[in-house]
Parts: C-alpha cells; structure tokens; sequence
C-alpha cells in the first residue's frame, strides 16, 4: 500500500467536527492554560503566598510576646519560612527557564525533560536538607515543652541517644520514601512517558 | 474591548481551525478532553503569536504548537481505542464510496491511532500533504530520517490493516 493510496483513503473519510464560532475563540484566549509547568507555576505561587501571609501573620504575633519558649518555638517556624520562601522562589525560577515557545518536538521534549528533572532533583535535594531540619525543630519543642534543664539532662542519657537515632533514621526513611512516592506519581511517570516520546525520536 | 492583534488571530483560528480539530482527534478519543485540548491549543498559539515572525509558513508554526501541546504539553490520561470505539468516530465519508471503501477509511483511521505518538504526528502531516521538509522541521530529524521513518510507518499500517 503506497502513502498515495493512504492519502486518497484519508482524504474521503475526514473525521467530522464542530466548528467553533469566533466568540468560542475568543473566550479561549482568557482562559488558565493544563500545561503541567503552568499548573506547577500556579501551585508554587499558591504556596508562595501562602508562605508569605502566615509568615507576616506569625511575625506579627512574634513582636507581641516576652521572652519565653513561645517566642523561640515561633521564631524557630518562621525561620523555616523563611527557608521555605527562599525555596519557592529557586523552584519557580526553575520553571520559568522553560520556554515553550515555538520550538520542534525535539527540542521541546528535551527542554520539557530538562526542565522537570531539575525541578524533581532540587525537590528531593531540598527536602533531604529539610528533614533534619524539622526533625531538630521538633526535637528542640518537645525539649521547650518539657523543660530546658530536664531534657538536656536526658540528652546525656546513652539510651536516649539511641532512642533518638533510631527515631531520626525511621523519620528520615518514612518522608523520603514518602517523598519519592509522591513525586513519581505525580511527575515521575510522566516523565518516563516525555523520554520515550525522545527515545522515540532518536531512533 | 478586542484588540487588534486579538482579531487577527481569531481570524487565523477561525480559517485553520481543521488543522487543530485534526490534531485533538488524532490524539484524544474522549470528546471532553478533546474540547480541553482544543482550547489548549488555541491558548498555547495564542501565547507564542506575538513572536510569529513568518519564517516559516503559517501550518508548520500551527503543526508545532498543536503536536507539542498534544504529545508532551497535556497531561491526562487516555484510553486505548478498540475496533469498536470507530463506529463513535464520525468521518465525513463520500457518498459515492462503498461499503468496502468505507471500511478500509474506518480501518485507517484506527491504525494510525494505534501507532506511537510521534508516528501518528508523521504520518497525520504525510496524509494532509505537508512536505517532507515541513515534517523534519516539526519533529527535530533529519528529510532523510522522515523518508525512512514513513517507510516503516506505511509498513505498519499496512499490517494493520490487514488484520
């Protein structure tokens, strides 16, 4: 079978569709773009704000307390919002190198991988930096809660340091296991399907 | 209050607007996400149209942006197409064609969608007569590249078909 005859079979049977009148159109130019790296944009924004708000909020009640364990457990939050809008930004400025402009499938693929592995990698980076931190913030209010004296007192206890090790190591395994899981089924098979469409164009 | 700029594109949507529903069949068989690839597309055009210079013919610039919005830019998942799902498929055959001719349009039509994404975009351009050039320029290979890639793709739909 020539492509001619192809042509000609494809040419008497063109599938029927709706046309869309001009005020269709029109409606479609404002509305929110499914692209995977507009939705992550919008989500990083979301969660930006979000950041932004409830850190102003805490710092505002920040400035109304006496020293005291509230005032160091809340300032010790806000510094890891800090961190955290620190955080968004680099993931937003991740997202924002990828252009989709009016490149070929090729080279749109590549830079759509390139973009999303980034975008992965610093993800699980960040949050192996991030548990230990939060594991010691945790650690540092269960202390506050329980009395400065009384905890460092433990802290020299041999069973508790081991307690303490296997807790870290069991937390540390839970949220990166739980990490991965998330991010492969959210991006992680997407991904594996845009590098076989690339395989599938290099062959 | 519409632009300038707006009314020209809608124009250029309006008139080509069989390329991008061509596109959206090829790629999704649910009507509900067809229409949200549809605007999709529209909105993706919508956004690089400003840095349409006229380098390359207006179709290629449209193949472009549709195809990357079908294949990678949209993520949700489809059901494969059975034989059955061709009688949902409402193609405008000619009515001085047979019963056996109209089979053999239904029969193309599922095995080009039972070829890989990239594939499918090959042989839709080959089928509406965008040059080989046009092709390799949309997908990122080599004219050469297309001549055997379409070779194997027409091997493949042949076997389809056949079966």
């Amino acid at each position: 079978m020539e492509l001619e005859e192809l042509k000609s079979i494809w040419k008497n049977g063109e599938p029927v569709f709706q046309p869309k009148d001009e005020t269709e159109i029109a409606s479609m130019l404002k509305k929110r773009s499914l692209t995977v790296i507009d939705k992550l944009k919008r989500n990083v924004w979301l969660d930006l704000i979000f950041t932004l708000v409830v850190s102003v909020g805490l710092l505002v009640y920040v400035l109304t307390l006496r020293n005291g364990a509230l005032k160091w457990a809340s300032i010790s939050i806000l510094l890891v919002f800090v961190v955290y809008t620190f955080y968004y930004v680099k993931k937003l400025i991740l997202l924002n190198r990828f252009n989709p402009a009016d490149e070929n499938i090729r080279a749109h693929l590549e830079s759509l991988i390139d973009t999303l592995s980034g975008y992965l990698k610093f993800y699980k980076r960040s949050y192996s930096l991030l548990y230990p931190i939060f594991f010691c913030l945790l650690l540092v209010l269960f202390g506050l809660e329980r009395g400065a004296e009384k905890f460092v007192e433990n802290l020299t206890n041999s069973g508790t340091i081991f307690y303490l090790i296997v807790m870290a190591g069991f937390y540390f395994f839970l949220a990166t296991y739980v990490t991965n899981w998330y991010l492969k089924k959210l991006y992680g098979n997407h991904l594996e399907k845009l590098k076989g469409l690339l395989n599938d164009i290099r062959e | 209050m519409v632009s300038e700029e707006e009314k020209k594109f809608i124009s250029l949507i309006n008139e080509h607007q069989g390329l991008i529903h061509k596109v959206c069949i090829m790629y999704e068989n649910d009507p509900d996400v067809r229409n949200d690839l549809f605007q999709e597309i529209v909105f993706q055009l919508w956004k690089s149209f400003s840095s349409f210079r006229g380098e390359a013919k207006i179709t290629t610039w449209m193949y472009r942006i549709a195809l990357n919005t079908a294949i990678s830019g949209f993520r949700k998942q489809t059901r494969i197409l059975k034989t059955e799902d061709l009688k949902e498929l409402h193609l405008n055959i000619s009515d001085s064609w047979g019963d056996e001719r109209e089979e053999s349009i239904q029969r193309l039509h599922w095995a080009i969608r039972q070829l890989s994404e990239i594939e499918r975009a090959m042989i839709m351009m080959a089928l509406e007569e965008v040059p080989y050039d046009e092709i390799a320029e949309t997908i990122g290979i080599t004219q050469n590249n297309v001549r055997v890639r379409m070779n194997r793709i027409r091997e493949k739909i042949k076997k389809l078909m056949r079966n």
